[in-house]
């Protein structure tokens, strides 16, 4: 498809003139952190960021949302479906390793049985655009370890890619080339092209952050009752951070919510880390301690979605790794389960 | 496309009270828009989520057999939130239910072999869905030799007693109600599922095992048939699980790679040892 040059002091314009016609998310700063959020007539965006605070998850699959509405009548309850129709929207500039998130996410919420139509319109309905990262953000980002990159369209609609004095704009499909009336008319030549990959080669190299993600899952595959689980979970506060900043996290709740005769049906993000996540009306609970949930999220991560759907669920964003209030590391854990006998 | 979030509204047709303790009853739903109930097509094993107005969804087996036309049924223990405004409820209320969810009993597996059911207490729903599935006259010869073997600890906690009765008139199954204590009335027999079944001692030959009940009736029950000589591949059970979506997504009633809601309920051992043992 198409490619073409944009000057850089020219990105907050298109993003601002974009919004004229759509909902436009955007990098946003508020105070000393950058949130991907809608981009309203007086913010301005900011594409010098490293990465969002939040993971942009929550466009597609908001913390809370209205799944259904009830009303009480004399008979009971009579209630309608709230499948929104999606608002014609931008994510402009989230980063690879959040846009790499939205394919893994596809996998859960739009398999071939139980379509989730919450989810699927507002993806359908959302046009992509990533940011290359052409110095790594943070010492803690590993997405090359799980299938990432730092300059990559995987995901994107759009890729941008800072080549110096312009950003190369590549059009990855045909939703991203119907809006290339925003980007200009420069023709980018074969000679931008080339020094593109040469910035997405030295970006790559400047990842130092590896993990052997992909060595861990035949581990797994025997050592549920490794001791080695332990010790992994003995810090942890279960605040469930590590889950919410996590752009691949998808558990929820489903609860009601009752107002005189009306009431709707929610959804809002859940956490394996929480105790009652998993506890049953008899007191029984499968994940009795930290422990097991510990187990159930790495094993989940690397193990799990794996077996579903033949692709490590997490990507490499480090999100989980800087903000973990006692400091625990998934890559320390990956590389500690790595050292473990497989059993083959 | 059905959004399978959204329950289909139903009203209570029917309460009926099982047991002496007045805590489990079996409720009756008609479907409030006739075309609903061909697309409510259900399998025996699989199950629903009831939702009340307010109180929310509650996963339950579906209790009543496909054969029986114009209604479903589930019989519901009172304990959480749910399961306690669902038994306030009275006949003429409007709900909701969703599924049909999760697998079933294995039917295409079970054709052509003596099957032998065993249930204990309260687990005994969808095993009752099955044995009246196959009971049914277009089913019945596709089943071999039928063995029944259902307790529960007194009399008066026995589900489904007119139900037990017609059966035991039937002379194409073998009937084995048990229950721990009798009381004066009782006449059958009294013994835990364990010991009733090493007494009937099922052949092992050409059978299959269908078994659920509380954890405690299961852990004696296997080596019986163990010893019997059933398979893993031929011992047959259904797992429950905390839920919420009951279509594999809001990501808590996993065990190991499997979602009980989606990839089970139903397993059969030789599964779950392939399985995490976390459930």
């Amino acid at each position: 498809m198409e490619k073409r040059l944009i000057k850089k002091d020219a990105l907050s314009g298109i993003a601002k003139k974009m919004t004229e016609d759509f909902m436009v998310w955007a990098p946003v700063k508020k105070e000393d952190n950058v949130f991907i959020a809608p981009l309203g007539n007086k913010d301005e965006p900011f594409f010098s960021y490293l990465n969002s605070k939040n993971a942009p998850k929550n466009v597609f699959f908001p913390h809370t949302e209205t799944m259904m509405k009830y009303t009480r009548t004399e008979k009971g309850m009579a209630f309608s479906s709230e499948v929104k129709k999606a608002d014609k929207s931008i994510l402009f500039g989230v980063r690879p390793c959040d846009a790499h998130s939205f394919v893994l996410l596809d996998k859960l919420f739009d398999q071939e049985k139980y379509k989730d139509e919450y989810y699927i319109a507002k993806r359908q309905n959302t046009t992509v655009i990533t940011l290359a990262c052409v110095t790594p953000p943070y010492t803690s980002c590993f997405c090359t370890s799980v299938d990432g990159q730092p300059v990559s369209s995987d995901g994107a609609d759009i890729l941008l890619t800072d080549i110096g004095g312009d950003y190369l704009v590549e059009f990855i499909t045909p939703k991203g080339e119907a809006l290339a009336k925003y980007f200009g008319e420069a023709k980018a030549d074969a000679s931008a092209e080339a020094r593109k990959n040469e910035i997405a080669a030295k970006a790559k190299e400047a990842i130092k952050s590896k993990i052997p993600a992909h060595e861990v899952k035949p581990i797994l595959d025997v050592n549920f009752d490794n001791p080695f689980w332990d010790t992994i979970h003995r810090k942890c506060l279960a605040c469930g951070t590590c889950t919410y900043l996590c752009p691949t996290c998808h558990c929820f709740d489903i609860s009601d919510e009752v107002k005189g005769s009306d009431g709707v049906r929610i959804r809002s993000w859940d956490s394996c880390m929480f105790p009652l996540f998993t506890k049953e009306t008899s007191g029984h609970n499968p994940r009795p301690s930290q422990k097991e949930r510990w187990r159930q999220r790495t094993m989940h991560k690397f193990k799990y979605y794996v077996d579903m759907f033949n692709a490590i669920s997490c990507v490499g964003c480090g999100r989980c790794v800087m903000y973990c209030p006692v400091n625990i590391d998934i890559r320390k854990i990956v590389e500690d389960i790595s050292k473990l006998e497989s059993g083959s | 496309m059905q959004n399978p979030y959204i329950p289909y509204p139903v009203v209570v047709d029917k309460i009926i009270t099982e047991v002496d303790t007045k805590d489990i009853k079996t409720f009756r739903f008609k479907f409030v828009n006739p075309e609903d109930e061909k697309k409510y097509a259900y399998i025996p094993g699989q199950f629903g989520e009831l939702s009340i107005f307010g109180k929310g969804e509650c996963p339950i087996g579906i209790a009543s057999s496909p054969t029986q036309k114009g209604y479903v049924e589930f019989t519901v223990q009172k304990a959480g939130v749910v399961t306690t405004a669902l038994h306030e409820m009275e006949e003429g209320t409007i709900m909701g239910i969703r599924g049909p969810l999760g697998n079933s009993w294995p039917l295409d597996y079970l054709a052509g072999k003596n099957i032998v059911v065993v249930g204990g207490g309260f687990a005994f729903t969808t095993l009752r869905s099955l044995i009246n599935y196959m009971l049914h006259e277009d089913n019945r010869k596709r089943f071999g030799n039928i063995t029944v073997i259902y307790g529960a600890r007194n009399p008066g906690l026995l589900l489904y007693k007119d139900e037990l009765a017609e059966w035991g008139k039937r002379t194409d199954l073998n009937l084995n109600v048990t229950v721990d204590k009798g009381d004066a009335t009782w006449k059958g027999k009294e013994g835990f599922v364990p010991a009733v079944c090493k007494e009937v001692a099922p052949s092992k030959e050409n059978a299959v095992a269908v078994i659920c009940g509380p954890p405690v009736m299961i852990r004696f029950t296997l080596p019986v048939f163990f010893e019997l000589g059933f398979s893993k591949e031929n011992i047959i059970t259904s797992l429950e699980m905390r839920m919420k979506c009951g279509i594999g997504k809001c990501g808590r009633c996993n065990v190991g790679s499997k979602y009980v809601c989606k990839d089970g309920p139903v397993f059969s051992l030789a599964e779950l040892d392939k399985l995490t043992p976390e459930y």
